[in-house]
Parts: C-alpha cells; structure tokens; sequence
C-alpha cells in the first residue's frame, strides 16, 4: 500500500515522477482493473465503447451553456484534474491531457462559435487575428501532447564482448574559423575515446585551411582534411570528407563538443543490432550558461530552452521512430547517409532534414538521452538570436521544400513530430499577437472578444490553467512552467520574419555561424537587442496608462472588460521586464569556462610534503581546490597536481595562483601532449561528467515558475531604469567632452550652454537625452549581430 | 580477536610506519587496537610518543617468564596500547630469538594470555624478510599485510612472500588471507605506475584497493615522535592510510576471503 499521495512527494525524485511508469493507489487499481476488463478483446464491444466515448466527449466539448453552469462545469473539472493530479503514472497523464484538450477545445470552439465580432472592421481584423494566434497554440498544444505523451527512454545496447566485431570508424571535426584554442580539446578527447584505436579515426574537417590547425593535427597524429570551396558551409564541408574516408560509421562533432570517453560504447551498440538504423543522436550538453543562465543568475537551476527540447521531445520522438538529427554529437551509419546523397544542402538546418531523408526511405534514427559530449554556449544574447533564426529559418525552409504533410514514405505519427517541430517555430506572430491584442482595447476601444469578461474567465482559466498543469506534470523536469513564454517572448520578433520570407522564399538562406567562447568586459545593456522588447513595452505602458484613465473616467459601464485588459497588459509587462532582464548582458570575464567538478586531488609540494583536497572547479588552465585548511601552502609555490581516473593517476605541474581562505586556485604548467590529453580525460571526457548537472535543481510547481518569472521581470525593470540613468549620463558627458573640445579650438560659446547650472541645465540635458534615447530605440537596425558565413 | 601480521619482503619500505598509522585509523573508527613490535629495531613505541629511556618490552617479559601484560602501555592516540619490543643486549636478543626457535608457540601463547577485548585488533610488526619472528606472527595470524615499495626490487621478492605465505597460513582454518599494501607511491614516476599496473595484474582483488602516496610528512611524523594522523591530518598519506582502514574494516566485517 505505497501510495504517492502528492506531486510534490513524487516530484521530489524526479525521474519517478517523469519516468511515470510506477503506479500506485486505489485509482490506479481500478484503472488497471479497467483496462484489463475482457470485453476489450471483442471488437464490437470495443467499437461501441470507443464511439460512446467519442460522442460524450464530442458533447461535450460543444454543449453550450450559461456563464453559471459553464463555472460550475470548468470548476467541476477543475477540481477532478488537480485530485487526479496527485497520482504519479502515464495513465493518469493521459487522463490529463484528454481534460486539458477537452477544456482547450471546449474554449476555442465557444470563441468560434459565439465570441467572433465582425460588427466592425476594426473588431473583425484584430479578433480574427487573435483568434488565429489562438487556433495555433492549441494545434501546437495538441501536437505537443501527442509527441511527448511517451518518452521512449531507451537504454545504451551493450556492445559485443569481442572486439574485432567493433565496426571502423570516423571522427569528423567541422570547424571554419574557430580557434584552435577551442579545438583543440575536442581533437584530443575524441583520439582518447574508449574504442580500438586502429579502428578509430579522427578528422578535423577545417573549412578555414589555415596552417596551424594543420600543424596541430600532425603534431597529434590526426588527419587534416581541407577542400578548395566552401560550398554549403557544414553540410558541404562533411559531404567533402565523405567522398575521401572509409569508415562503416561516422561520428560527427561540433568544433567545440568534447566527447566522453564512453561516446561510442554507448551509442554503436543500437547499430549493431539494428541493420535499419541510419544516426543516433545523444543531447546537446552545455558546459557553460547560455545567455538566459547568465544574464537571470539561473545556470543549472532553471532548465535551459534546449532542455525541453533534448531532455523530452527527442525522447518522446524516438518513440514514433522520428528523432531528428542535430548536427553533432550523433553517429551516422555512412551507407544510409550516403544513400540519401550525404548530409542535405537545401537548406540551413540541415541536420533535420538529414533525418527526414532517411525517414522518408524508411530507415529508422534513434535517441539515447545521456550527456556524452558537452560544448560551450552562444556567449550573447545577440549571438543566441541569431543561432535560433537560423533554426527557424531552416525548419520553415525544410516546411516548404519537403513539407512533413505531404512527403511520401513518413507514417502518420512521424508527419505530426516532424510537424510540430516546424510549426513550433511559426510561434513569432501569434506570441507578439498575444503580447499586444489587450492594447486593442486599450487604444482604440476595440471590442476583439464579443462577450462578457467574466465568460471569458470561466471559458479561458479552465483552458489555461489545464494546459499549465498538464504541461508542467508532463515536462516540468525539462522546463519550468511560464519559462517558454520568456524564451518565446525573447525570439518572437526575431524569428517571425526569418520564418514569413523562408515561407515565401525558402532559397533566401544564409548561413550564421554561431560566434562561442567571447568575453563580455563589463556589465551593459543589449539596446540594440531589445529594441523590439523596449517598443513593445512602451506600448504596454502606454496601454496600462490609458487603461487606468479608462477605468476611473471612460469606461466605468464596462469595468469587467477594463480590467480584464489591464491584467492581461500587466501580465505582458511581466514577460517583457523578463526579456529586458536577458537583454542586460552581465559581465563574463574569463576566456576558459569553470565546469564544477568535484573530485578528489592530491597537491604535492616541492618539499615532499602532500595534502588530500578536493577539486571544487575547472577549466582550461587550472583548477579550483578546495583546500583542508588554511594556509597550508603559498601564494606561487610550485606543486603537482595529482588527479584519479578509476586506478589510475595523472600528474600535472603547476603553482598556486590564487588564495582565499582554504580556497585555492591553481594554474598549470605548460602541459606536454601527452598531459593536456590526460588532462581533457580527467575532467571533460569522464564518462560520467555529466550525469548529474540537474540535481541541485528545483521542482517546477505552476506557481512558483510563476514568481521565478516575476522575480526576473522585476530586476529586468530595475536594470532598464539604471542603465536609462546611466545612459543619459553617459551622454551628458560625451556632451561636455566634445564641448570641451570645441572651447579647445575656440568656439567657446557651445560650452557655456552645456555648463549652465541648475533646473535650466539638467532640463536641457534631459530633453537632449531623451531625443538621443529615442532616437536610438527607433533608429537603429534591428539586425542582431551575428557573424555571416555567405556563399 | 583478529591477528594482522604486517610484513614485508625487505626494509625501509615503511612497514613500522603503516603498522601504527593504520592501527591509529582503525582505532578512531571504533576498534580497540594493540599494536606489537615483533621487530627488533624497537621502533614501533617511538612512533607513539613513549619515552626513550623506558627500556622495557616483551624480550625482558619472556626471559624474566612473565606476564606480556606487563609490558603493555597505553599510549597518549586514539586508545591504541602497544607492547615495545624493549632494549636489550646482543645476548638477550639471541637468547630470545633461539627461543622463539624451539617454541613455535611462543608468540601464540603469550597473545593468548592477554586480555582478550571482544572485535578488538592485534597487529604485529615484524623485522623485514624471513625470520623467527616473522615465522611465528605468520602462524598466528588470521590476516597478513604485505607493504611494498613500488620498485623492482620488491617486485622482484613476490615470488618468496608467496612461499613464506603458502608455508605458515594457507593451510589455517582460521586464516583469512593475505593483502599488498603499496607505500611510498608517487605517481609521477613512471616505473611506480608500471609495477603499480604489473602488480594489479599479478594480484588482482589482493593488492588494497589504495595506495599510500610517498609523503615526507610521514617520516617527519616518526621525529616529532606522533602519529601521522596527529602530526599532519591533511596530508595525502594519512587519508590513503584513513582509506586503507575503512577497506579493512570492510573485510574484517565479511569476515576476509570470499
């Protein structure tokens, strides 16, 4: 008599919760004793039962009713799905899912059906559009339910004990302009992979031909692979090194993801046993935060916008034999990639449409969810936008010229994967559409909604507040609830115009290639950025503005639909304060990333004497430990550093350079080959370097994902007002600066007018600012910064 | 009462040194520990603070047919007692030592005659190689550590420690087995990590599972006349020796071999 009486004590142990094949519980008895009722051996019986369902289901969701009977109906429902809640297991997620697209379906139906205003123009285009942005969220919904409804989960194959039945392999390195610096970790671990080394061999594939990656790759004995074009950047650079090796399989790995030793134990045994299968993909680990975890103080605590992504859609995917190829850490069988003409040149996500080529002829790809390679993050936020246009403009590329719907050879629950993936990123419109559809009224008194606000209230909470706390049941291991709509927020005006002209035009393509590994000096804000966040936040503050006069002047015989408004504009003002919080680019100083790693570490002193400590942190050029005591060495003392894999241990020269407390950082030597190879294995290519990076990690709860949104939307304020204070000084005094001069070379009178005292100075200032700050939000191109890779 | 008999192939190899460093680790960790010095350099006391001009031991104990009991002191670590060998004369030594020759149970007898404390630990040093002494702290014990260097030379005496072994305890009901201990280990020579490899090779599940990293604290702590555990607690040495007992305590708690 186990019983998991709540979420919480289920969510507490995480992969119980997720996992959700454990049922206990009186219901879940009777669901087991429902299920396994004879009569659903008999067809008839079977069909009666499912079309009976169907049909209450159907009245259900269409049964019209008055605004009490529709309260007391979605409180009904209500209640049952948070009792239902608190029992773990796939069945009761399903039951779930079909309240939470019961009420959804129920509240888009009644907006169809009784709420369209088409009185007035101005009512009819802005309610059609909003209810447009609606019927995409809720097929997005749906898709979303159907394709992580059962996360495959599967486990490594074991590889055959004989190895000489190991296949022979390729490392393919893609790098174009990268430095070596970042390279040359993930060359070095990826020769040190547990695999026979006469089997196993490694190419870095330099799109840059420069010379010192070239003397790089002979000094360690790798192949250095160039071509004399740069055609279709990635794609083309791997289809080149095709054509020139051998191997049965190709492992492919971004310039910067260092592999795990155990990367190809794990992953080649599925290929082994399945003669179909054409790539398996392993997730995309990050070492470093990307540019939410910096900016909002989150990293490892909050689940990051890939998590969702690799930790549950990719495993729910491999269920329905549609797991998508993402460019690097996979291993391709190299008969069927080459059988679908190699990786695909049509368009920028390439390594998607890979995926889809090899559905289409019936081959089969597979996901094993277990970090075995980690990379380095976009390193700002401008950066992150333009890696993410670049997915959205490639899956929109991928929806016009292999459209998932049509192209021959998927199976139907491959078509909706494939779909949802690409429709995911069509999010731009409808999310701005929601950002700004309260100013409608607001503004222009536009009746967008034709009913009542409480109606709205009793249709739409039952819809929303269903959708979060299935959605949070389903993937609140992977993503905290309320965050996607700060990383849609963020992307929405970014992405909405890639993916409209990819639509259009799907060959208007350019590749970005993602800048990594930079420094940020100092702390500032990303103005040019935010500049469609800032606009849209200025309309909200407009609209609330107005709102408040509405309230208390205007509009006092419609107050429930003012307030509604106002809620719903406040609401949006949170989610934009988030964004601006993003947008303010915290300082990252240092060039090598720190990775925690704990692990035990034995100093040696020069004089023989040696202490056991443990390794609080890494990175590239030393190490952070934490030491038994204090001062038990110096400041510059020379010692060894001795860390353990398994039995054995490395030796590593180096001197104390850093000191507080029992805190002590040290920094390596120069390291021989031989050492930075030993060193990459002792710290980033453990097998189990990342096993456990969520378990510090809170639980989602609806609410709490909530506050965690409104905790950052209101530092996001904070920041904007001091650096709009900062900003206006900063330009005072480039005002007197460039009056200074101008007195320098005679014209003296300009200066007297920036020196003026009091309210008749600061005022003339202010306005001049303000002109300035306008100028600058309104002016400036909104392009973000990336680096362009054109051909 | 568990016998462990630590011995080693050759000298300098620290024997003395882990015999009482571990003796103080099981102590700390609840065991009540006795520590005697079968070896006839005397060093043992020195390791835990007794006074040098104490001259007393289980040498004058045997001759003078008296009790061991006598000799016992309490030292100032951890509740670990210890038997000194005792100073004695060139004649004293050879009289003992022919003994020891003509009764093999000297040893056993006299450890019997003390008080027995229920889980507790016996752990006899002994000089290096082959020797009565060693003969009869083999036939006693239930355990026996061997510490090695990881050098050639110890490498090279593998071979006899095993007949020595075969000979006195493989035949015993109440032996457990036999484990190697690596000591003075430094893992950036090159030669250390190979015969480090080449003995896990031999040896398998025998060689202790940690080895003891060469630490000059170790032999500092002999001249300050202290544990190394009280003399340096941080160092490397003393938590590969903290390591070493927990793997014992575990083996001694499956009751030894499999």
């Amino acid at each position: 008599m186990i019983r998991r009486n709540t979420v919480e004590s289920a969510a507490t142990d995480a992969h119980v919760a997720y996992d959700g094949r454990y049922v206990y519980g009186r219901l879940n008895r009777l669901a087991k004793t429902v299920l396994e009722w004879h009569g659903w051996e008999h067809r008839l019986w079977r069909m009666a039962i499912i079309v009976v369902l169907s049909l209450l289901y159907l009245f259900s969701v269409t049964l019209p009713m008055d605004l009490g009977m529709q309260s007391l109906y979605a409180a009904l429902v209500f209640g049952v799905a948070l009792y239902l809640r608190r029992y773990t297991g796939t069945m009761f997620t399903l039951i779930l899912i079909v309240i939470s697209v019961n009420q959804s379906t129920r509240y888009l139906y009644w907006r169809f059906t009784e709420t369209l205003n088409l009185d007035s123009w101005m009512d009819g285009v802005f309610g059609v559009i909003l209810i447009l942005a609606e019927l995409y969220a809720w097929f997005v919904l749906l898709l979303g339910y159907m394709q992580t409804v059962w996360p495959l989960r599967r486990k490594p194959e074991p590889m055959p004990d004989d190895t000489s039945l190991w296949p022979a392999l390729d490392i393919f390195i893609p790098t174009y302009n990268e430095p070596l610096k970042v390279v040359r970790p993930t060359v070095l671990a990826a020769m040190a992979l547990d695999w026979p080394k006469d089997k196993l061999n490694v190419f870095i594939l330099d799109d840059g031909r420069r010379d010192e990656f070239k003397a790089f790759a002979e000094s360690v004995g790798v192949r250095h692979v160039v071509r004399d074009n740069n055609f279709h950047a990635k794609a083309g650079n791997i289809n080149a090194a095709l054509a020139n090796t051998q191997g049965e399989y190709v492992a492919i790995f971004d310039c910067d993801h260092i592999p795990a030793r155990s990367f190809l134990q794990m992953t080649l045994g599925w290929f082994l046993r399945d003669p179909k299968l054409g790539m398996l993909q392993t997730p995309h680990h990050f070492l470093s935060p990307d540019p939410f975890e910096r900016n909002l103080g989150t990293f490892r605590r909050v689940p990051n916008e890939g998590e969702l992504f690799y930790g549950l859609i990719q495993d729910g995917n491999d269920l329905w034999n549609a797991t998508f190829f993402c460019g690097s850490c996979a291993v391709l069988r190299r008969s069927i990639l080459l059988e679908v003409g190699g990786v695909a040149v049509e368009t920028v996500t390439e390594d998607a449409h890979t995926a889809l080529k090899m559905h289409k002829l019936g081959y089969h790809t597979a996901y094993i969810s277990i970090p075995q390679a980690a990379g380095l993050a976009t390193e700002s936020l401008s950066a992150h936008v333009g890696q993410r246009i670049r997915w959205a403009r490639g899956m929109a590329q991928i929806f016009r010229v292999d459209n998932p719907f049509l192209a021959k050879g998927l199976n139907f629950m491959q078509r909706l994967c494939y779909s949802n993936a690409m429709l995911h990123f069509f999010y731009g419109v409808p999310r701005m559409v929601f950002l700004l559809s309260p100013l409608t009224y607001l503004f222009f008194e536009a009746h967008i909604i034709s009913t009542s606000a409480l109606a709205i209230a009793a249709y739409a909470l039952p819809h929303l507040a269903l959708a979060n706390l299935t959605n949070s049941r389903m993937q609140g291991a992977h993503r905290h609830s309320f965050w996607a709509e700060l990383y849609e927020a963020t992307l929405a005006w970014y992405i909405f115009r890639p993916t409209m002209v990819a639509l259009i035009n799907p060959k208007l393509g350019k590749f970005n290639v993602t800048a990594k590994g930079g420094l940020v000096k100092e702390e500032y804000f990303d103005w040019e950025i935010s500049q469609p966040y800032l606009i849209m936040l200025a309309l909200n503050v407009a609209g609330l503005l107005i709102g408040i006069v509405r309230l208390f002047w205007w509009n006092t015989f419609e107050l429930d639909t003012v307030i509604l408004n106002l809620l719903w504009t406040v609401y949006n003002m949170v989610i934009l304060g988030a964004t601006i919080a993003v947008a303010t680019e915290t300082r990252q100083l240092r060039v090598n990333h720190r990775v925690a790693y704990r692990q035990p570490v034995t100093l040696k002193l020069k004089g023989g004497k040696s202490y056991a400590c443990r390794t609080t942190d890494y990175s590239e050029g030393g190490l952070g430990v934490e030491m038994p005591a204090e001062n038990l060495v110096a400041l510059k003392n020379e010692l060894d550093v001795s860390l353990f894999m398994g039995e054995r241990e490395y030796v590593f020269p180096g001197h104390v350079a850093f000191m507080r407390g029992n805190e002590v950082g040290i920094e390596f030597a120069e390291l021989n080959l031989q050492q930075q190879m030993d060193l990459v294995q002792c710290t980033l290519a453990r097998a189990d370097a990342w096993l456990d990076w969520s378990e510090n990690r809170s639980i989602d709860r609806p609410l709490a994902g909530l506050k965690e949104i409104l905790f950052h939307s209101m530092s996001g304020f904070r920041h904007l007002l001091y650096f709009m204070r900062a900003g206006l000084h900063g330009l005072s005094a480039y005002d007197e600066d460039a009056a200074a001069m101008e007195k320098s070379i005679g014209a003296g009178k300009v200066a007297q007018s920036s020196e003026l005292a009091g309210w008749r100075g600061r005022l003339n200032r202010a306005t001049k600012n303000m002109v300035l700050l306008g100028r600058s939000l309104l002016l400036k191109p909104v392009a973000p910064r990336v680096v362009d890779k054109k051909f | 009462m568990t016998i462990i008999a630590v011995i080693s192939p050759k000298g300098g190899v620290g024997k003395t040194s882990v015999s009482v460093n571990l003796g103080c680790a099981l102590a700390e960790k609840g065991c009540s520990v006795r520590l005697v010095d079968m070896d006839p350099q005397n060093a043992l006391r020195l390791h835990l603070g007794a006074n040098p001009a104490q001259t007393g031991g289980l040498v004058h104990q045997t001759l003078q047919h008296q009790e061991w009991q006598y000799a016992e002191f309490d030292s100032a670590y951890y509740g670990v007692s210890f038997i000194p060998f005792g100073v004695v004369s060139e004649i004293e030594r050879i009289t003992f030592e022919s003994q020891l020759g003509r009764m093999p149970n000297l040893l056993h007898d006299n450890l019997a005659s003390l008080e027995q404390m229920p889980g507790g630990l016996t752990i006899i040093d002994t000089p290096p190689g082959p020797s009565v002494y060693t003969q009869q702290a083999l036939s006693v014990a239930n355990l026996v550590l061997v510490v090695m260097m990881p050098d050639a030379g110890s490498y090279a005496t593998l071979p006899s420690i095993e007949g020595l072994l075969q000979y006195y305890c493989a035949s015993r009901a109440d032996f457990y087995g036999s484990y190697f201990i690596l000591n003075q280990f430094d893992a950036s020579h090159v030669l250390n990590r190979d015969i480090k490899s080449v003995m896990q090779h031999d040896l398998g599940e025998r060689l202790a599972p940690f080895c003891v990293h060469r630490d000059v604290s170790m032999s500092e702590a002999l001249a300050f006349q202290q544990p190394a555990k009280r003399y340096a607690p941080y160092s490397q040495g003393v938590d590969d020796i903290e390591h070493l007992a927990t793997w014992l305590n575990a083996l001694l708690g499956r009751g030894g071999r499999d």
